[in-house]
């Protein structure tokens, strides 16, 4: 709503400049979005919110300024010379068949209108409003609507058939072609303007009028439609038919019952005095909805437990006057002033049909009074406060993984369909939206992973080539027509390990390096267990399934070729995928129950045995058969050293394995060594075919 | 170090010492020699054998006095004893840490050139990675309102519209839903209710107080969407802070002071604030509040000319909304509205991110480009 200065102050006279009086405004709730200086003085750009229709118009604005300024409004009563012979009853008749949809209709018509361009001074305001001026009729109507918020329409007299109005809903696939020229496709949900017997229509009710019947230069006589409609019922036409007006807004947010007719008249009034012509006596009113209007009360008890403190009984009272809610002080204590007892009985003005609740007075109040004169003060806590639930165990994860070098990134759920497959595990049933952006965003992410890929190679494709990257989010499916949402943790690496340095040599990042990652944050838990196998994005050779306590939570490894391929990924791309639940209740239950044990108090001992070994026998194969001797000494096992190559025979493979013993009872002999020594050796030998090398 | 003639091997009876008067040159002695090692002590390693000589606990010079001389002595040797010991102790203790300082200053010049490190070399450089800042953010938040009693709760990103919308007072066909372009999940056939992307945290006031009695004072951090195309300031994922306070004695003050608290604790003590009134259907009074302009300090010029391109010269940039909770919300979770009273707010994380750290595009927050993560480590 641009709010022409001057036009303003033909209802209220403030003399304060545009800036500070828009900052007022701002200030008692009416949004400002700026400030022009134009052609034709200072226009103020106002966000009127949806609440407020009645602020959609020159004089709701003024009655705005007059409560904030204290001062007077100029009353809107127009007069204008009425026929001494015609009446409008005889020239026009209207029916409302659905009173439902539309609660009054007012019609006045003016005989021997002269259409023409409107005078400089009309064209003047209508531009600084941002409104196109036509002809000096409709831009009557357009006028009173900027003036005092109210649409109205205006048709050419002569082409109503019979001279009759008759509302009612529209039929089933009815259409029309509209003021702009299209031609649309109603439902009985939309309330139409006909006329003659009620079949042609010729507007729709409250958005636009039809292109048949509009004012054009030939136009002699004039109707003047003025009327109330349901705004839910205009809500629910403009989003059907995708039609949004100046008129549609106004109505939708809930016109002024009253105001039909008195914006009626103040329009025919205009066009009197700027086409000339006859008025004809009086006005077509059916009037279905009319309503008394109600008694809302407002106490003092009420006003300071929501604000926390008070307001002046002079301040209350002038207020809400001043905005047309005729406060009366009716409680016991009339007499006296700022008793806590007080109560004020208001009546609610046609043009604030939202404001219905005592609340809804003590924010009236509130807001012309000024928000800032209520002292801030912060409250006294009752309770503890409680963090997330895995809060700290999502924390050290965090930070964990910051510490190994990992950067924690946000991605957008939303991919195409496509992408999600390449990841989705089978059977499985993706949250797909209804109304995307796109089609490379139409469905939410049913995996962590999916997102990983995109947001390396988007630093891939920068320069970057070492990325180690790390999310916590979650991942969305749907079971049946219900939605899971599971948080997530992904892991997605490329690039070197170790930079090449001053004291380092380069190194590629590799399984090994996601693996050890991944243990460092298992350890929080436990340690994790790894087992064989893993989604078919991943590369059999290279990947693993992550476990805890024999729970399933997630899966390593490195890319398949086959989709970094499809992806355009050239260099080796490492992911990851965690589910966070269990980790989180593993993590906080770890911590729930560690102990402490006492420190060794003596010597540990290592001894190394350098194994050949065939392929595909384990490490965990070797630890296995070493642990059940079941030497208690055996605190550590550890694989030291792995070689194939050069003196190693085909099929085979040389481990270096280190043994640590330590007994907490006493110092262990070397005769006591020399014994586990020999029945490793031995069990290696026998279960394993293992053989010692020469070391 | 100990000398060929170690007298503080012996008890003084076997010295031959039985008068005070006796005892004086014998310290004396000890004193001479103590001064004549003190120049051997030229690096670290002698320093500390000398120290250890002298001072050590098992058998430094001045520990056998006190187990040889001091402890058998006869009453009346004892006392001169004492004295003529503590007076020793405290030149070698003092001298000892001259010759420490000494050595160490010189230490500095003598050490060649060739065994000094570079200290303008970089040490071993290790890979160190990075909190998104939208995390950080959430993170300060939390902490601002867990300081003060708030807990923090989560809730699900897909919805049904009657928590997003219905009873937070939106009911279908409401002109407020226009702002929200919401996102719809393709459900099958017939399913109800139908599933949408949360537009605010806001569901989370409903879903909180559905579960628990007043008082209430929960924040919730979370993903939002909105069907908006992307551009610098637009983005259809944002993230928002849900805040909810419910008790029986809650205000408007009360409301104001904890907001106004939050933005200094946030954007720092100069940070001036007012609060507008404004429009939202599950609040009233509700308010719209702004912080004074941190990029011209609530001026509304810019400094070199002009006005402030940030807050369009008003001094003023709008934060967030907020409000007291409207009475008709309290009727959807069977609070009683004539009991209770409160306060909610839902600030954008990405747009208050973007005001703190001069952020001009918000969609850097989710290209995760690591030259913008590694700005903030």
């Amino acid at each position: 709503m641009k709010i022409v200065y001057n036009w303003l102050r033909d209802f209220v006279g403030v003399t304060a400049p545009p800036d500070e009086l828009a900052s007022r405004l701002a200030l008692s709730g009416t949004n400002i979005s700026g400030i022009e200086n134009g052609a034709h003085g200072a226009v103020i750009d106002a966000e009127v919110s949806s609440n407020r229709p009645d602020c959609l118009g020159h004089y709701g604005i003024a009655r705005e300024v007059s409560a904030v300024y204290k001062l007077p409004l100029k009353p809107i009563s127009p007069k204008p010379q009425e026929s001494v012979a015609a009446k409008a009853g005889d020239a026009a008749r209207v029916e409302i068949q659905s009173p439902e949809l539309c609660g009054r209709f007012t019609a006045r018509v003016i005989r021997g209108a002269k259409i023409q361009p409107s005078p400089q001074w009309l064209k003047d305001r209508l531009e600084a409003s941002g409104v196109a001026s036509i002809n000096n009729v409709v831009d009557a109507s357009n006028y009173v609507m900027l003036e005092l918020g109210h649409a109205l329409h205006a048709f050419d007299y002569d082409k109503v058939r019979d001279h009759r109005i008759v509302v009612r809903r529209a039929k089933p696939s009815e259409k029309l072609r509209t003021l702009d020229g299209i031609e649309r496709t109603l439902d009985p949900g939309i309330c139409m303007i006909c006329d003659g017997d009620g079949s042609r229509a010729v507007g729709i009710g409250g958005i636009m009028g039809g292109a048949e019947t509009e004012i054009s230069f030939s136009t002699k006589n004039v109707l003047i439609e003025c009327a109330w409609f349901d705004p839910i019922a205009i809500r629910r036409a403009t989003r059907i038919l995708k039609l949004h007006t100046e008129a549609s807004t106004r109505f939708g947010r809930g016109a002024d019952f009253e105001m039909a007719e008195l914006a009626s008249r103040r329009c025919a009034e205009l066009i009197l005095q700027l086409a000339g012509g006859e008025l004809l006596a009086g006005v077509v009113d059916v009037y279905p909805g009319k309503r008394q209007p109600k008694k809302i009360l407002l106490t003092r008890a009420e006003l300071l437990r929501v604000m926390g403190a008070d307001v002046p009984d002079k301040q209350i009272e002038s207020s809400l006057s001043a905005l047309g809610f005729a406060a009366v002080r009716v409680d016991q204590n009339r007499g006296a002033e700022g008793s806590l007892l007080a109560a004020w009985e208001c009546t609610q003005p046609s043009w604030r049909a939202e404001v219905e609740r005592e609340i809804d007075l003590i924010e009236e109040v509130a807001r012309i009074y000024g928000l800032d004169k209520f002292p801030p003060r912060l409250p006294a806590a009752r309770q503890g406060a409680a963090r997330l639930p895995h809060y700290e165990a999502e924390t050290r994860l965090r930070e964990r993984l910051i510490g190994l070098g990992y950067c924690e990134i946000l991605t957008i759920p939303h991919v195409a369909e496509d992408r999600d497959a390449l990841f989705r595990p089978p059977d499985l049933q993706p949250a797909r939206l209804a109304n995307p952006l796109s089609e490379k965003a139409n469905v939410l992410k049913s995996t962590g992973i999916v997102t990983m890929p995109a947001a390396l190679e988007w630093n891939l494709n920068r320069g970057q080539r070492n990325v180690r990257l790390f999310e916590i989010g979650r991942h969305y499916r749907l079971h049946g027509s219900e939605s899971v949402e599971t948080p997530i943790l992904t892991i997605g690496t490329t690039g070197e390990a170790r930079a090449k340095g001053l004291y380092d040599t380069p190194r590629d990042y590799s399984f090994a390096d996601l693996k050890g990652d991944l243990d460092a944050l298992g350890a929080l838990a436990g340690g994790f267990t790894w087992n064989e196998g893993g989604p078919a994005w991943l590369h059999p050779a290279r990947r693993g399934r992550v476990a805890l306590h024999n729970e399933a939570i997630g899966e390593a490894g490195e890319l398949t070729l086959r989709i970094a391929d499809q992806l355009k990924l050239r260099q080796e791309i490492f992911l990851a995928e965690l589910q966070l639940p269990s980790l989180y209740a593993v993590i906080r239950a770890a911590k729930e129950s560690r102990k402490y044990e006492p420190v060794p108090r003596f010597p540990a001992v290592e001894r190394d045995f350098s194994l050949l070994l065939a392929d595909g026998t384990h490490f965990s194969d070797v630890a296995a058969t070493v642990r059940s001797l079941n030497i208690r000494e055996i605190v550590f096992i550890e694989a030291i050293d792995l070689y194939r190559g050069k003196n190693v025979p085909a099929g085979q493979y040389s481990l270096l394995i280190r043994v640590t013993f330590q007994s907490r009872e006493t110092t262990l002999t070397e005769a006591q060594l020399t014994d586990f020594s020999a029945r490793i050796v031995a069990a290696l030998e026998k279960q394993l075919g293992a053989r010692l090398r020469a070391s | 170090m100990s000398t060929p003639e170690n007298k503080t091997a012996l008890p003084l009876m076997h010295l031959g010492v039985t008068r005070p008067e006796e005892l004086a040159p014998l310290f004396a002695g000890l004193r001479g020699r103590f001064d004549e090692e003190c120049a051997w002590a030229c690096d670290d390693s002698s320093w500390k054998q000398f120290r250890d000589a002298w001072l050590g606990r098992k058998s430094g010079v001045l520990t056998q006095i006190t187990e040889n001389w001091l402890e058998p002595a006869t009453i009346e040797l004892k006392r001169v004893v004492g004295q003529e010991l503590n007076q020793l102790r405290a030149h070698v203790e003092s001298k000892i840490e001259e010759r420490r300082k000494a050595i160490e200053a010189g230490a500095g010049e003598a050490a060649s050139a060739r065994e000094r490190v570079d200290l303008s070399l970089p040490g071993v450089i290790r890979p160190i990675g990075s909190h998104h800042l939208i995390r950080q953010v959430f993170q300060q938040i939390e902490d601002i309102f867990f300081s003060i009693g708030f807990s923090v709760v989560e809730g699900p990103e897909i919805e049904t519209p009657y928590y997003n919308f219905e009873a937070l007072n939106i009911p279908e066909f409401h002109p407020v839903r226009d702002d929200m372009d919401t996102f719809y999940l393709d459900l099958p056939k017939g399913a109800t209710p139908p599933l949408l992307l949360r537009t605010h945290t806001s569901p989370m006031q409903i879903r909180t107080m559905e579960k628990r009695q007043p008082p209430v004072r929960v924040i919730v951090p979370g993903k939002v969407y909105r069907r908006d195309n992307p551009d610098a300031t637009h983005s259809f994922i944002f993230h928002q802070v849900e805040g909810l306070a419910v008790d029986t004695d809650i205000t408007f003050c009360d409301f104001t002071g904890t907001i106004e608290y939050f933005v200094k604790q946030f954007f720092g003590p100069g940070v001036k604030t007012r609060f507008r009134p404004s429009y939202f259907p599950f609040t009233e009074p509700s308010v719209e509040f702004d912080g004074s302009c941190i990029f011209c300090g609530g001026r509304g010029s810019a400094a070199g000319g002009g006005i402030c391109s940030k807050c369009k010269g008003s001094g003023w940039i709008e934060l967030f909304g907020a409000g007291m909770v409207d009475p008709a919300v309290y009727g959807f979770v069977k609070y009683d509205p004539k009991k209770v009273s409160g306060f909610a707010f839902g600030m954008g994380i990405d747009r208050l991110a973007m005001l703190k750290y001069g952020i001009d595009d918000i969609q850097v927050f989710f290209q995760n480009d690591v030259r913008f993560l590694r700005q903030f480590p």
